[in-house]
Protein backbone atom coordinates (compact mmCIF):
# COMPACT_ATOMS: atom_id res chain seq x y z
CA UNK A 1 0.00 0.00 0.00
CA UNK A 2 1.57 3.27 -1.14
CA UNK A 3 0.99 6.72 0.34
CA UNK A 4 0.84 9.90 -1.73
CA UNK A 5 4.34 10.93 -0.61
CA UNK A 6 5.71 7.63 -2.00
CA UNK A 7 3.98 8.36 -5.30
CA UNK A 8 5.45 11.86 -5.26
CA UNK A 9 8.98 10.62 -4.67
CA UNK A 10 8.50 8.07 -7.47
CA UNK A 11 7.42 10.91 -9.79
CA UNK A 12 10.39 13.02 -8.83
CA UNK A 13 12.82 10.14 -9.23
CA UNK A 14 11.67 9.63 -12.81
CA UNK A 15 14.01 11.86 -14.74
CA UNK A 16 12.88 13.04 -18.12
CA UNK A 17 15.12 14.16 -20.90
CA UNK A 18 14.30 17.06 -23.15
CA UNK A 19 15.70 16.07 -26.49
CA UNK A 20 15.53 19.46 -28.12
CA UNK A 21 17.47 22.67 -27.64
CA UNK A 22 16.01 26.17 -27.87
CA UNK A 23 17.71 26.76 -31.22
CA UNK A 24 16.58 23.46 -32.70
CA UNK A 25 13.06 24.09 -31.51
CA UNK A 26 12.57 27.31 -33.40
CA UNK A 27 14.37 25.92 -36.41
CA UNK A 28 12.03 22.93 -36.53
CA UNK A 29 8.93 25.07 -36.27
CA UNK A 30 10.14 27.25 -39.11
CA UNK A 31 11.08 24.28 -41.29
CA UNK A 32 7.50 23.33 -42.16
CA UNK A 33 6.73 26.80 -43.45
CA UNK A 34 10.02 26.94 -45.30
CA UNK A 35 9.23 23.64 -47.05
CA UNK A 36 6.11 25.18 -48.60
CA UNK A 37 8.04 28.33 -49.53
CA UNK A 38 10.81 26.30 -51.16
CA UNK A 39 8.32 24.20 -53.10
CA UNK A 40 6.57 27.31 -54.28
CA UNK A 41 9.93 28.77 -55.39
CA UNK A 42 10.82 25.57 -57.29
CA UNK A 43 7.45 25.77 -58.99
CA UNK A 44 8.17 29.33 -60.10
CA UNK A 45 11.71 28.35 -61.13
CA UNK A 46 10.33 25.56 -63.33
CA UNK A 47 7.89 27.94 -65.00
CA UNK A 48 10.60 30.55 -65.61
CA UNK A 49 12.78 27.79 -67.11
CA UNK A 50 9.94 26.74 -69.44
CA UNK A 51 9.36 30.37 -70.41
CA UNK A 52 13.04 30.80 -71.29
CA UNK A 53 13.22 27.51 -73.22
CA UNK A 54 10.08 28.21 -75.28
CA UNK A 55 11.15 31.79 -75.96
CA UNK A 56 14.52 30.50 -77.15
CA UNK A 57 12.83 28.49 -79.91
CA UNK A 58 11.63 31.76 -81.45
CA UNK A 59 15.16 33.15 -81.37
CA UNK A 60 17.10 30.11 -82.57
CA UNK A 61 14.72 28.52 -85.08
CA UNK A 62 13.50 30.04 -88.26
CA UNK A 63 9.84 29.20 -88.68
CA UNK A 64 8.11 29.86 -91.98
CA UNK A 65 4.49 29.84 -90.94
CA UNK A 66 2.76 32.50 -88.88
CA UNK A 67 0.76 29.75 -87.16
CA UNK A 68 3.93 28.43 -85.48
CA UNK A 69 4.90 31.88 -84.21
CA UNK A 70 1.36 32.48 -82.98
CA UNK A 71 1.26 29.04 -81.32
CA UNK A 72 4.56 29.62 -79.50
CA UNK A 73 3.41 33.15 -78.62
CA UNK A 74 0.23 31.81 -77.01
CA UNK A 75 2.18 29.20 -75.04
CA UNK A 76 4.69 31.84 -73.86
CA UNK A 77 1.88 34.16 -72.81
CA UNK A 78 0.07 31.41 -70.90
CA UNK A 79 3.26 30.36 -69.13
CA UNK A 80 4.10 33.99 -68.28
CA UNK A 81 0.64 34.70 -66.83
CA UNK A 82 0.70 31.48 -64.84
CA UNK A 83 4.19 32.32 -63.52
CA UNK A 84 3.07 35.79 -62.42
CA UNK A 85 0.09 34.27 -60.57
CA UNK A 86 2.42 31.75 -58.89
CA UNK A 87 4.77 34.57 -57.89
CA UNK A 88 1.94 36.62 -56.38
CA UNK A 89 0.89 33.60 -54.36
CA UNK A 90 4.44 33.07 -53.22
CA UNK A 91 4.54 36.65 -51.93
CA UNK A 92 1.55 35.88 -49.70
CA UNK A 93 3.54 33.43 -47.62
CA UNK A 94 7.07 34.75 -48.06
CA UNK A 95 6.47 38.27 -46.80
CA UNK A 96 5.16 37.22 -43.42
CA UNK A 97 7.12 35.79 -40.55
CA UNK A 98 4.91 33.56 -38.42
CA UNK A 99 7.13 34.03 -35.37
CA UNK A 100 6.36 37.76 -35.45
CA UNK A 101 2.62 37.65 -35.90
CA UNK A 102 0.95 34.24 -36.15
CA UNK A 103 -2.53 35.78 -36.53
CA UNK A 104 -1.63 37.67 -39.71
CA UNK A 105 0.35 34.73 -40.99
CA UNK A 106 -2.61 32.41 -40.48
CA UNK A 107 -4.82 34.79 -42.48
CA UNK A 108 -2.27 34.85 -45.31
CA UNK A 109 -1.98 31.08 -45.23
CA UNK A 110 -5.75 30.73 -45.65
CA UNK A 111 -5.65 33.25 -48.51
CA UNK A 112 -2.81 31.23 -50.07
CA UNK A 113 -4.79 28.01 -49.80
CA UNK A 114 -7.85 29.56 -51.47
CA UNK A 115 -5.71 31.08 -54.19
CA UNK A 116 -4.00 27.72 -54.83
CA UNK A 117 -7.40 26.06 -55.02
CA UNK A 118 -8.54 28.54 -57.70
CA UNK A 119 -5.27 28.17 -59.55
CA UNK A 120 -5.61 24.41 -59.85
CA UNK A 121 -9.30 24.49 -60.67
CA UNK A 122 -10.81 27.39 -62.67
CA UNK A 123 -7.57 29.00 -63.84
CA UNK A 124 -5.94 25.71 -64.69
CA UNK A 125 -8.50 25.02 -67.44
CA UNK A 126 -7.79 28.39 -69.09
CA UNK A 127 -4.13 27.45 -68.98
CA UNK A 128 -4.79 24.03 -70.55
CA UNK A 129 -6.96 25.56 -73.31
CA UNK A 130 -4.31 28.17 -74.13
CA UNK A 131 -1.49 25.60 -74.17
CA UNK A 132 -3.53 23.20 -76.33
CA UNK A 133 -4.36 25.94 -78.82
CA UNK A 134 -0.69 26.93 -78.88
CA UNK A 135 0.39 23.35 -79.58
CA UNK A 136 -2.19 22.87 -82.34
CA UNK A 137 -0.93 25.98 -84.14
CA UNK A 138 2.69 24.95 -83.52
CA UNK A 139 2.14 21.44 -84.91
CA UNK A 140 0.56 22.71 -88.16
CA UNK A 141 4.00 23.59 -89.53
CA UNK A 142 6.41 21.50 -87.53
CA UNK A 143 4.73 18.16 -88.17
CA UNK A 144 3.89 18.59 -91.84
CA UNK A 145 7.12 17.00 -93.14
CA UNK A 146 6.84 13.92 -90.92
CA UNK A 147 5.15 10.64 -91.83
CA UNK A 148 1.55 10.04 -90.78
CA UNK A 149 2.52 7.47 -88.13
CA UNK A 150 4.99 9.88 -86.57
CA UNK A 151 2.50 12.75 -86.71
CA UNK A 152 -0.13 10.63 -85.02
CA UNK A 153 2.29 9.41 -82.34
CA UNK A 154 3.42 12.95 -81.45
CA UNK A 155 -0.12 14.29 -81.34
CA UNK A 156 -1.32 11.29 -79.31
CA UNK A 157 1.57 11.58 -76.87
CA UNK A 158 0.90 15.32 -76.39
CA UNK A 159 -2.82 14.78 -75.88
CA UNK A 160 -2.30 11.89 -73.45
CA UNK A 161 0.38 13.76 -71.51
CA UNK A 162 -1.84 16.82 -71.12
CA UNK A 163 -4.80 14.66 -70.13
CA UNK A 164 -2.65 12.91 -67.54
CA UNK A 165 -1.47 16.27 -66.12
CA UNK A 166 -4.99 17.69 -66.07
CA UNK A 167 -6.56 14.69 -64.35
CA UNK A 168 -4.49 12.26 -62.26
CA UNK A 169 -1.46 14.47 -61.61
CA UNK A 170 -3.50 17.60 -60.91
CA UNK A 171 -5.86 15.82 -58.52
CA UNK A 172 -3.01 14.15 -56.64
CA UNK A 173 -1.20 17.47 -56.40
CA UNK A 174 -4.28 19.32 -55.14
CA UNK A 175 -4.94 16.61 -52.55
CA UNK A 176 -1.37 16.57 -51.25
CA UNK A 177 -1.08 20.32 -51.11
CA UNK A 178 -4.45 20.69 -49.39
CA UNK A 179 -3.49 18.15 -46.70
CA UNK A 180 -0.19 19.90 -46.12
CA UNK A 181 -1.64 23.39 -45.82
CA UNK A 182 -4.57 22.11 -43.73
CA UNK A 183 -2.14 20.62 -41.26
CA UNK A 184 -0.20 23.85 -41.09
CA UNK A 185 -3.35 25.94 -40.70
CA UNK A 186 -4.58 23.63 -37.95
CA UNK A 187 -1.29 24.02 -36.12
CA UNK A 188 -1.34 27.81 -36.39
CA UNK A 189 -5.00 27.94 -35.41
CA UNK A 190 -4.09 26.13 -32.23
CA UNK A 191 -1.28 28.57 -31.59
CA UNK A 192 -3.47 31.57 -32.42
CA UNK A 193 -6.32 30.38 -30.18
CA UNK A 194 -3.82 29.95 -27.42
CA UNK A 195 -2.69 33.59 -27.67
CA UNK A 196 -6.26 34.76 -27.44
CA UNK A 197 -6.66 32.65 -24.32
CA UNK A 198 -3.73 34.32 -22.56
CA UNK B 1 22.89 36.30 -30.68
CA UNK B 2 20.62 39.17 -29.62
CA UNK B 3 19.22 39.89 -26.16
CA UNK B 4 15.92 38.13 -26.83
CA UNK B 5 17.67 34.96 -28.01
CA UNK B 6 19.87 34.89 -24.90
CA UNK B 7 16.89 35.44 -22.61
CA UNK B 8 14.90 32.77 -24.40
CA UNK B 9 17.76 30.30 -24.10
CA UNK B 10 17.98 30.93 -20.36
CA UNK B 11 14.22 30.54 -19.95
CA UNK B 12 14.20 27.35 -22.02
CA UNK B 13 17.11 25.80 -20.13
CA UNK B 14 15.55 26.61 -16.76
CA UNK B 15 11.99 25.54 -17.48
CA UNK B 16 11.94 23.03 -20.32
CA UNK B 17 12.45 19.96 -18.14
CA UNK B 18 9.55 20.81 -15.82
CA UNK B 19 7.28 21.68 -18.72
CA UNK B 20 8.20 18.48 -20.52
CA UNK B 21 7.39 16.51 -17.37
CA UNK B 22 4.03 18.27 -17.15
CA UNK B 23 3.23 17.46 -20.78
CA UNK B 24 4.48 13.90 -20.32
CA UNK B 25 2.31 13.48 -17.24
CA UNK B 26 -0.65 14.78 -19.17
CA UNK B 27 -0.22 12.72 -22.34
CA UNK B 28 1.88 9.78 -21.19
CA UNK B 29 3.64 9.84 -24.53
CA UNK B 30 7.13 11.26 -25.04
CA UNK B 31 6.60 12.28 -28.68
CA UNK B 32 3.35 14.12 -28.00
CA UNK B 33 4.90 15.70 -24.91
CA UNK B 34 7.76 16.87 -27.10
CA UNK B 35 5.31 18.44 -29.59
CA UNK B 36 3.48 20.19 -26.77
CA UNK B 37 6.76 21.39 -25.29
CA UNK B 38 7.72 22.88 -28.64
CA UNK B 39 4.35 24.54 -29.06
CA UNK B 40 4.57 25.98 -25.55
CA UNK B 41 8.00 27.49 -26.06
CA UNK B 42 7.10 28.76 -29.48
CA UNK B 43 4.36 30.78 -27.78
CA UNK B 44 6.80 31.87 -25.10
CA UNK B 45 9.15 33.12 -27.81
CA UNK B 46 6.38 34.96 -29.63
CA UNK B 47 4.99 36.61 -26.50
CA UNK B 48 8.17 37.27 -24.60
CA UNK B 49 7.97 41.00 -25.32
CA UNK B 50 4.43 41.09 -23.95
CA UNK B 51 5.33 39.45 -20.65
CA UNK B 52 4.63 42.12 -18.01
CA UNK B 53 6.31 40.56 -14.96
CA UNK B 54 2.98 40.58 -13.09
CA UNK B 55 3.65 36.98 -12.15
CA UNK B 56 6.74 34.83 -12.09
CA UNK B 57 7.92 33.83 -15.54
CA UNK B 58 7.68 30.14 -14.60
CA UNK B 59 3.99 30.67 -13.66
CA UNK B 60 3.39 32.35 -16.99
CA UNK B 61 5.06 29.47 -18.86
CA UNK B 62 3.14 26.87 -16.87
CA UNK B 63 -0.10 28.65 -17.73
CA UNK B 64 0.78 28.55 -21.42
CA UNK B 65 1.72 24.86 -21.14
CA UNK B 66 -1.50 23.96 -19.31
CA UNK B 67 -3.61 25.73 -21.93
CA UNK B 68 -1.59 24.15 -24.71
CA UNK B 69 -2.20 20.67 -23.29
CA UNK B 70 -5.92 21.28 -22.85
CA UNK B 71 -6.40 22.92 -26.25
CA UNK B 72 -4.36 20.22 -27.96
CA UNK B 73 -6.48 17.33 -26.79
CA UNK B 74 -9.75 19.17 -27.29
CA UNK B 75 -8.87 20.30 -30.80
CA UNK B 76 -7.68 16.88 -31.79
CA UNK B 77 -10.69 15.28 -30.09
CA UNK B 78 -8.34 12.62 -28.85
CA UNK B 79 -9.29 9.91 -26.46
CA UNK B 80 -6.32 10.62 -24.31
CA UNK B 81 -7.03 8.04 -21.70
CA UNK B 82 -7.09 5.06 -24.06
CA UNK B 83 -4.14 6.19 -26.12
CA UNK B 84 -2.20 6.87 -23.00
CA UNK B 85 -2.52 3.44 -21.56
CA UNK B 86 -1.41 1.77 -24.78
CA UNK B 87 1.51 4.05 -25.40
CA UNK B 88 2.79 3.77 -21.85
CA UNK B 89 2.76 0.01 -22.05
CA UNK B 90 4.48 0.04 -25.46
CA UNK B 91 7.09 2.53 -24.33
CA UNK B 92 7.97 0.67 -21.24
CA UNK B 93 8.17 -2.90 -22.57
CA UNK B 94 11.76 -2.65 -23.69
CA UNK B 95 13.09 -1.15 -20.49
CA UNK B 96 11.37 -3.42 -18.05
CA UNK B 97 12.46 -3.10 -14.47
CA UNK B 98 10.63 -2.82 -11.19
CA UNK B 99 11.06 0.93 -11.05
CA UNK B 100 10.01 1.45 -14.64
CA UNK B 101 6.99 -0.68 -13.98
CA UNK B 102 6.06 1.55 -11.04
CA UNK B 103 6.54 4.68 -13.16
CA UNK B 104 4.35 3.17 -15.88
CA UNK B 105 1.71 2.43 -13.25
CA UNK B 106 1.89 6.00 -12.05
CA UNK B 107 1.38 7.43 -15.54
CA UNK B 108 -1.43 4.96 -16.10
CA UNK B 109 -3.09 6.11 -12.87
CA UNK B 110 -2.69 9.79 -13.79
CA UNK B 111 -4.28 9.06 -17.17
CA UNK B 112 -7.45 7.90 -15.40
CA UNK B 113 -7.97 11.32 -13.85
CA UNK B 114 -9.97 14.14 -15.42
CA UNK B 115 -8.04 16.44 -17.79
CA UNK B 116 -7.80 19.39 -15.37
CA UNK B 117 -7.06 17.17 -12.41
CA UNK B 118 -4.25 15.56 -14.36
CA UNK B 119 -2.55 18.91 -14.87
CA UNK B 120 -3.09 20.04 -11.28
CA UNK B 121 -1.68 16.86 -9.79
CA UNK B 122 1.33 17.03 -12.10
CA UNK B 123 2.14 20.45 -10.67
CA UNK B 124 1.57 19.18 -7.14
CA UNK B 125 3.91 16.27 -7.80
CA UNK B 126 6.48 18.81 -8.99
CA UNK B 127 6.01 20.69 -5.69
CA UNK B 128 4.82 23.95 -7.14
CA UNK B 129 3.51 26.27 -4.41
CA UNK B 130 -0.27 26.20 -4.05
CA UNK B 131 -0.65 29.91 -4.76
CA UNK B 132 1.20 29.43 -8.03
CA UNK B 133 -0.98 26.46 -9.04
CA UNK B 134 -4.06 28.53 -8.17
CA UNK B 135 -2.77 31.33 -10.38
CA UNK B 136 -2.01 28.97 -13.27
CA UNK B 137 -5.27 27.03 -13.10
CA UNK B 138 -7.48 30.02 -12.33
CA UNK B 139 -9.00 28.42 -9.22
CA UNK B 140 -9.16 30.19 -5.85
CA UNK B 141 -6.62 28.90 -3.37
CA UNK B 142 -9.31 27.70 -0.95
CA UNK B 143 -11.06 25.66 -3.62
CA UNK B 144 -7.77 24.43 -4.93
CA UNK B 145 -6.73 22.97 -1.57
CA UNK B 146 -9.97 20.98 -1.39
CA UNK B 147 -9.56 19.89 -5.00
CA UNK B 148 -5.94 18.84 -4.51
CA UNK B 149 -6.85 16.83 -1.43
CA UNK B 150 -9.48 14.97 -3.45
CA UNK B 151 -7.16 14.39 -6.44
CA UNK B 152 -4.38 13.11 -4.19
CA UNK B 153 -6.78 10.59 -2.64
CA UNK B 154 -8.06 9.53 -6.05
CA UNK B 155 -4.58 9.12 -7.49
CA UNK B 156 -3.34 7.12 -4.50
CA UNK B 157 -6.40 4.89 -4.75
CA UNK B 158 -5.94 4.37 -8.49
CA UNK B 159 -2.25 3.66 -8.10
CA UNK B 160 -2.83 1.07 -5.39
CA UNK B 161 -5.64 -0.50 -7.39
CA UNK B 162 -3.37 -0.88 -10.44
CA UNK B 163 -0.50 -2.13 -8.29
CA UNK B 164 -2.65 -4.97 -6.99
CA UNK B 165 -3.61 -6.21 -10.46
Amino acid sequence: MQEFKDIQSLWQSHSVEVKISSGEMLEQAKKEVNAIRTKSLFNIGGMVGSFAAISATLLYFDFNSWTTTLGIGIIILAVAIYTIILYREHLLISKNDFTENPGIFLGKLRQYQLSRYNLYNKLYWFYVIAISLGFILFFLETLQNLGSAMQLSIVMFTVLWMAFCATILRKAFIKREKERIDLLIEKFERIDAQFKGQ
Amino acid sequence: MDQKDILFKQIFDTNSKKIFHLCYGYTGDADTANDLLQETFLKVWQNLDKFRQKSMISTWIYRIAVNTCLTYLRTEKRQAKDELTDSIIENRVEEFSEKNEQVALLYQSISKLEENDRLIITMVLDELPYNEIADISGISEGNLRVKIHRIKQKLTELYNQHARI
